[in-house]
């Protein structure tokens, strides 16, 4: 019965397979487009289609990208983006200069040690006297330090989470293929781990790099096999040291069985959160029973011994390894993968049933495998991932219709990311008016989206960073595992807004410390005659294809004030912009030290890949650079 | 006191009655719900500080006649006989000693207002901060995924209209607790809560009325609503000298970050803006190195701790009733001392609760000795009070606030008499 319906299901993937792979080499205008996007019977132009289709899909856009969309025909904008494969010599070359990012696990965990560990170690190097140690706030002090782990050739840990918050920043703001990187984001979130847990921390740039980035648009199973597996995940949810030896449950205090520190036992976090958040949804049918079950399936699911990390279970898994050799584990039934690690030995090797499916007795690494498989297949998943997608790019609340619709290609396509995205960008429900403007951008999409639609050079990545964490949204330090909710209401508060309304006011007025705007050269290096007229073409050049009238009408007497105009340019001639251009990138934000070979080009490229010319900047029209500032803060921006 | 709150009814209703200006339209729609329901009572303030990092609880409130832990500790252990050549705990009860340098703690203990549960913790054993934190903020010590943190679940609880003060942290980011569908603010400083131009007030004012025109016409509701709060409150804290803040009855708060965060949280409350919530944190309680006796880390920590507490009481003057303040932290610390003169991660410590309703002037709880069969794994004090038993008292004494069910879902067990009834 399975095998029948596999068969002709399995015949219909290659060939769907074959006609994208074909459309894709041959280029999109030899073929008819495969893909219809229903925007004209929703009573859209393709321009404003073109505006609402890139507001969802892209970090945001210019009018110049929303001309070229509608130049080159939105389906085959949106296959192109698929495709993932448009040339970013941009990022490439931004990104170069940032060594961490290239680094291994292993290489990570020497290079970068943790803070408690650089001062075990200058201890037992006799460089500081452990009775100092308290001391450590001292400045002459630090530069011991700093001296000593130069020596080592090591680097502090925030060095480390910095490089990484600034490539993504620098990929959101300069990637042609942006929704790769609207998917990266996207998945990770999902999938959320977190720098505020110290054991994962150092794990979590190779997460991205290696288990969410190259499969965000791939098959579902892959992209949940690759975080089961990677370090981050399994420290995040401790599924490390779960093990099948001893059935401590969940570290369930037991008064008559007292045990030393290392509770050998069974740990259900992961095992819980991957069907509750990962995989079926809190109502997807599991009960608690099949949360303990699974857990026994992924007993024994470890990391391979980095350096001393990973506590007691892991450092017992070297000694083993080095007593049994790594040559004769697989005849065992240890699985070593890259830094993932089956511990056969900790593994339960009970019968256990999940979900009404049994798995037989000595069933190894491959039941887990198989768990995984049956969660990333499971109807409930299905729904679960399709309302997902269906919440961060449509709406908070999307229609129910809209998403049996991806479901159902969730199941009919093998849990293909990629079918599912075109199920929904082709489904009416995508482009009906409920769906316009609906979402509120996140802090951080409202902050690179207002740098890309002022073309702004971004010197000091993480100056920005510091703004999106004011308004609200700490990029990978959400502590708990549901990753940041996904609607406005969490965003929009008292403080999160005004802050919202000051970075636009600090970003157009460059007093963003290595954030350059120039508006005059954003504009042809035409001056507007007016604020009127500034309004009107920045309005329209921020924000495209939205109706802006009546914020013209309500903006409009206000800036014609003469007077005040008057009073706010001098008000301002009194004072200069903290930024000086020339003096922008030397000194890449608030490290304590900037580490050697760490320089940073002259001149960073503008989006459109000019160098900036710096004679214009900066203070010299305070009202034009106000008028932008309000736009950017205005309740209008704040929506996509 | 109630000649304050009359005052208080009356101005307050009084200014809304005329629509003067300047009252918070949010403050008088909170206002006027209680008034629809014939009842206007003044909110009650729970104020909660995260002691992050594991505050050792047998150092802070040390059971001093112990002869095991004088053993464990050779150079951590303090005594509170007199001496010449030290300073002596503070002795509460004859068995329990507070560290000699919150001395700020003694009156409000020998007043009865503050009380301490010594030996609580989690019931879950985990020694990671981060697991132990989460658990705890969650309120659910055997489930990670739990979206919300229990005093935002609490927020959800209150029942009646809300401001948009009604919750705040002064954190930098929205701390775990929080988390949740119930709308609060996280703001580490309450100057920043304007529209700002630095160098140009002028343009600061003329942009702050064009984002108010705006916001006011905006088609998203959510948008609309809160940028009016946000004008209001802006405009509310414009009238208050936030900078210039002068704390009632000499009160004196340490310069720290802490000091720093109960000013700010006296100031809102002496506001009336519906503040109920306030969360604050306290850091460097992860003693590993050094920890120090009566000098040192933890005796700078804990004198920060309760002179910041201690002057937040004083300034609260007469709104003492309305406010009851609890710390906590994520667990306790090893009973025997490290190689590095400090201690590792444990399981049960200890924390405070103030009010003028607390059941104060005694360690409750349940401290054995501290034998090496009474521990908990063979190493760290016990936990016998679980944490739950402890919040959610105080947050049905004070708040009123008694559905267990939702503040704490998996816990069934009994309150310990920390309130008064």
């Amino acid at each position: 019965m399975k095998k029948s319906l596999r068969t002709p299901l399995f015949a219909l993937l290659v060939i769907t397979t074959i006609v994208s792979f074909s459309s894709f080499i041959g280029g999109p205008s030899l073929f008819t487009p495969k893909l219809k996007f229903p925007y004209k019977k929703a009573g859209l132009t393709e321009r404003q289609a073109a505006a609402h289709l890139l507001s969802r899909f892209t970090f945001g856009a210019t009018t110049a990208e929303v001309d070229a969309a509608v130049k080159m025909g939105l389906e085959n904008w949106f296959e192109q983006q698929l495709a993932m494969s448009l040339p970013d010599d941009t990022v490439k070359q931004l990104l170069s200069s940032y060594d961490a990012l290239q680094l291994s696990n292993a290489d990570i965990v020497k290079t970068y040690p943790r803070p408690g560990k650089i001062l075990q170690m200058a201890v037992k190097d006799g460089l500081i006297n452990k009775d100092s140690v308290n001391k450590t706030d001292r400045p002459e002090y630090r530069a011991q330090l700093q001296g000593y782990l130069k020596e080592k050739g090591m680097k502090p840990q925030q060095e480390l989470f910095r490089q990484f918050i600034n490539q993504k920043i620098l990929r959101a703001t300069y990637s042609n293929n942006q929704l790769q990187e609207v998917l990266t984001d996207f998945w990770f979130n999902h999938f959320n781990v977190s720098i505020t847990k110290n054991d994962c921390a150092e794990f979590i740039p190779v997460y991205e790099r290696d288990a969410i980035r190259p499969n965000v648009l791939g098959k579902f199973e892959d992209l949940l096999v690759a975080t089961a597996k990677s370090p981050a995940m399994l420290l995040y949810l401790d599924n490390f040291v779960s093990s099948g030896n001893d059935m401590v449950a969940n570290n369930r205090v037991n008064p008559n069985n007292p045990k030393p520190r290392q509770v050998q036992g069974l740990n259900e976090n992961y095992a819980r959160e991957v069907m509750e958040l990962h995989t079926l949804g809190v109502d997807g049918g599991y009960t608690q029973k099949d949360v303990t079950e699974a857990a026994r399936v992924l007993t024994g699911w470890t990391i391979f011994p980095i350096e001393d990390y990973g506590g007691g279970g892991v450092q017992n898994a070297r000694k083993m390894i080095d007593r049994i050799g790594e040559d004769k584990l697989e005849g065992l039934g240890f699985v070593h993968q890259g830094d993932f690690f089956f511990a056969a030995n900790r593994h339960d090797k009970n019968e256990k049933t999940v979900l009404g499916k049994t798995f037989k007795a000595n069933g190894g690494y491959e039941e887990g495998m198989e768990l995984l498989k049956m969660l990333a297949h499971h109807p409930s998943t299905a729904k679960f991932i399709s309302r997902k997608i269906a919440v961060r790019f449509v709406s908070d609340d999307p229609p129910q219709s809209l998403i049996d619709k991806m479901a159902k290609t969730f199941v009919d396509k093998d849990g293909d990311i990629r079918e599912v995205l075109i199920t929904m960008a082709c489904a009416p429900e995508f482009w009906e008016p409920a769906a316009l403007r609906e979402k509120t951008k996140s802090p951080f999409e409202l902050a690179i989206s207002s740098v890309r639609s002022l073309n702004a050079t971004v010197r000091q990545p993480f100056q920005l960073n510091n703004w999106i964490n004011k308004m609200g949204q700490k990029m990978y330090y959400y502590q708990a595992p549901t990753g940041f909710p996904d609607n406005g209401k969490y965003w929009i508060n008292t403080g999160a807004l005004l802050n919202r309304m000051n970075f636009g006011l600090a970003l157009a007025s460059n007093r963003i410390p290595g954030i350059i705007v120039d508006l005059v050269k954003l504009n042809n290096n035409h001056e507007p005659e007016s604020t009127e007229a500034a309004l009107m073409t920045f309005s329209k050049m921020v924000m495209p294809e939205r109706n802006l009238d009546e914020t013209i009408k309500r903006l409009t007497p206000m800036l014609n004030d003469p007077d005040l105009v008057k009073k706010v340019n001098d008000a301002a001639g009194k004072t200069t912009p903290v930024v000086e251009p020339n003096m922008a990138n030397n000194n890449d934000e608030m490290m304590m030290d900037k580490p050697e070979g760490d320089k940073k080009p002259k001149d960073r490229p503008t989006r459109n890949n000019d160098v900036i010319n710096t004679s214009m900047l900066a203070g010299n029209n305070t009202m034009l650079s106000q008028v932008v500032g309000i736009i950017i803060g205005s309740p209008e921006f704040q929506r996509k | 006191m109630a000649s304050r709150r009359g005052f208080i009814k009356a101005g307050g209703l009084a200014l809304f009655g005329i629509s003067v200006g300047g009252v918070p339209s949010f403050v008088a729609r909170a206002a006027n719900s209680r008034k629809s329901i014939g009842l206007y009572k003044k909110n009650k303030i729970l104020v909660c500080i995260f002691q992050r990092g594991a505050m050792d609880g047998l150092m802070a409130v040390t059971p001093f006649n112990d002869e095991y832990l004088k053993a464990a500790r050779p150079t951590l252990s303090m005594s509170a006989a007199k001496a010449q050549d030290t300073t002596p705990l503070i002795d509460l009860d004859g068995r329990f000693g507070m560290h000699p340098s919150m001395t700020a703690f003694e009156p409000l203990f020998r007043d009865k207002r503050l009380a301490i549960v010594h030996g609580i913790g989690s019931p879950n054993n985990t020694r990671s901060h981060f697991d132990a934190q989460d658990y705890m903020e969650s309120g659910t010590p055997f489930n990670k995924g739990t979206s919300s943190g229990w005093l935002n679940r609490a927020t959800g609880l209150l029942g009646h209209d809300a401001t948009p003060f009604r919750a705040v942290s002064l954190t930098s980011s929205m701390p775990r607790s929080f988390y949740g569908d119930n709308p609060s603010v996280a703001i580490s400083n309450l100057q920043d809560f304007a529209i700002q131009l630095k160098g140009n007030p002028m343009g600061a004012n003329m942009a702050a009325k064009s984002f108010e025109e705006l916001y006011d016409q905006t088609s998203s509701a959510l948008l609309n609503k809160t940028g009016k709060e946000s004008f209001d409150a802006v405009k509310l804290l414009q009238k208050t000298d936030v900078r210039n803040y002068q704390p009632a009855n000499n009160a004196v708060y340490p310069n720290s970050p802490l000091g720093n965060s109960l000013k700010q949280i006296a100031q809102l409350i002496k506001m009336d803006v519906g503040l109920e919530v306030a969360f604050a944190e306290s850091g460097g309680w992860d003693t590993h190195f050094n920890q120090g006796a009566v000098t040192g880390i933890f005796s700078r920590n804990v004198l920060d701790l309760s002179t910041s507490i201690a002057a937040f009481w004083t300034d609260m003057g007469t709104y003492q009733d309305d406010v009851t303040l609890m710390t906590m932290t994520e667990f306790g610390r090893t009973v025997k001392q490290n190689g590095t003169g400090g201690t590792d991660h444990g399981r049960a410590s200890c924390n405070f609760i103030l009010g003028n309703n607390v059941s104060g002037g005694v360690v409750h709880g349940d401290v054995k000795t501290l034998a090496i069969e009474n521990l908990e794994d063979g190493r760290d004090l016990a936990v016998t009070t679980d944490f739950r038993a402890v919040f959610s008292e105080v947050a049905d004494r004070h708040l009123r606030i008694n559905n267990d069910t939702v503040l704490f879902p998996d816990w069934k067990g009994q309150k310990i008499g920390v309130m008064n009834a």
